[in-house]
């Protein structure tokens, strides 16, 4: 099938898809399903939730389409209702003794620290990406609450600026700040074994 | 060559202090007095130093990590259910 050429902007489109323009749709949900499905993935770590989150996502623009008022970028509106739909998917879970080990900020003047520190130095780290170390960051990154998946996921991973990770997540941007702070540290502890391996 | 943490007092800047900071942007190039004196604190203290290079090594394992493209089935089921929703649309007018 031959598609049309992808020309129009999104609020263009968008206008389109208000009057019922069923191609309109479909450019919309060829100009954004990467972007969807890799945050969604991203978020998830499995295929079947991000699929979930991708069907949802879309189903959702397609039935509150006329809520969205161009105010904001579309794809801040998309983000916003991925991460919705991928924190409601989730259960909540209790916070308390998980926070308090995101608090441990490493000190480098302790000496066990700075071991572990010269261990990274000498991980050669473009070869290391194999199935263990996949399945290693698949299990660091799942042991992070969702609150702070999501503002790692948005700010280091989908290049978001603080400003904008704040506005999807309608949160301040120190709070962002303090999240990234947080999972970034959490996440490198939960990978110090495979550096030192 | 970079001196050890015990010679760096003349950066006036903590290590916690920095650390506060060198998370915010791990690749600042940002000029502020303050950023100025992180990065002078960062090039001058080898433990903040190797702190930062960890996190950007944690950074970068993550951006490096393979991403599926979207599955046709799955692009697929979607039309299919909101074809389904469209006549629902319509059925309810």
């Amino acid at each position: 099938m031959t598609q049309t050429p992808d020309t129009h902007t999104d609020s263009a489109l968008i206008a389109k898809v208000k009057k019922g323009d069923d191609r309109a749709f479909t450019q919309l949900v060829h100009r954004y399903e990467q972007t969807v499905w890799g945050f969604a993935f991203k978020l998830c770590r499995d295929k079947q939730k991000a699929e979930e989150s991708f069907q949802d996502t879309f189903i959702n623009v397609f039935r509150k389409i006329d809520q969205f008022d161009s105010r904001s970028k579309f794809s801040t509106w998309l983000y916003t209702i991925v991460a919705n739909n991928c924190l409601m998917h989730r259960r909540k879970r209790k916070l308390e003794g998980l926070l308090e080990s995101l608090d441990d900020a490493p000190d480098p003047e302790n000496p066990e620290v700075q071991k572990q520190l010269a261990a990274w130095d000498d991980s050669p780290i473009d070869t290391m990406m194999n199935k263990e170390l996949r399945e290693q960051m698949d299990a660091a990154i799942q042991e992070l609450p969702d609150e702070y998946k999501v503002v790692f996921v948005l700010r280091d991973l989908e290049d978001k600026t603080a400003e904008e990770t704040a506005k999807i997540l309608k949160l301040s941007v120190p709070a962002v700040k303090s999240r990234l702070r947080r999972s970034r540290i959490f996440l490198r502890h939960k990978l110090h074994g495979m550096m030192a391996a | 060559m970079k001196h050890s943490h015990s010679k760096i007092h003349i950066h006036t800047l903590s290590c916690g202090k920095v650390y506060e900071h060198l998370c915010d942007n791990l690749d600042s190039q940002l000029d502020s007095e303050s950023c100025r004196k992180i990065k002078a604190h960062i090039e001058g203290c080898t433990n903040c130093s190797a702190l930062l290079d960890s996190l950007k090594k944690t950074v970068y394992l993550f951006k490096k990590y393979p991403i599926p493209s979207v599955p046709e089935k799955s692009r697929k089921k979607l039309f299919a259910v909101i074809r389904l929703e469209k006549t629902k649309k319509q059925s309810l007018r």
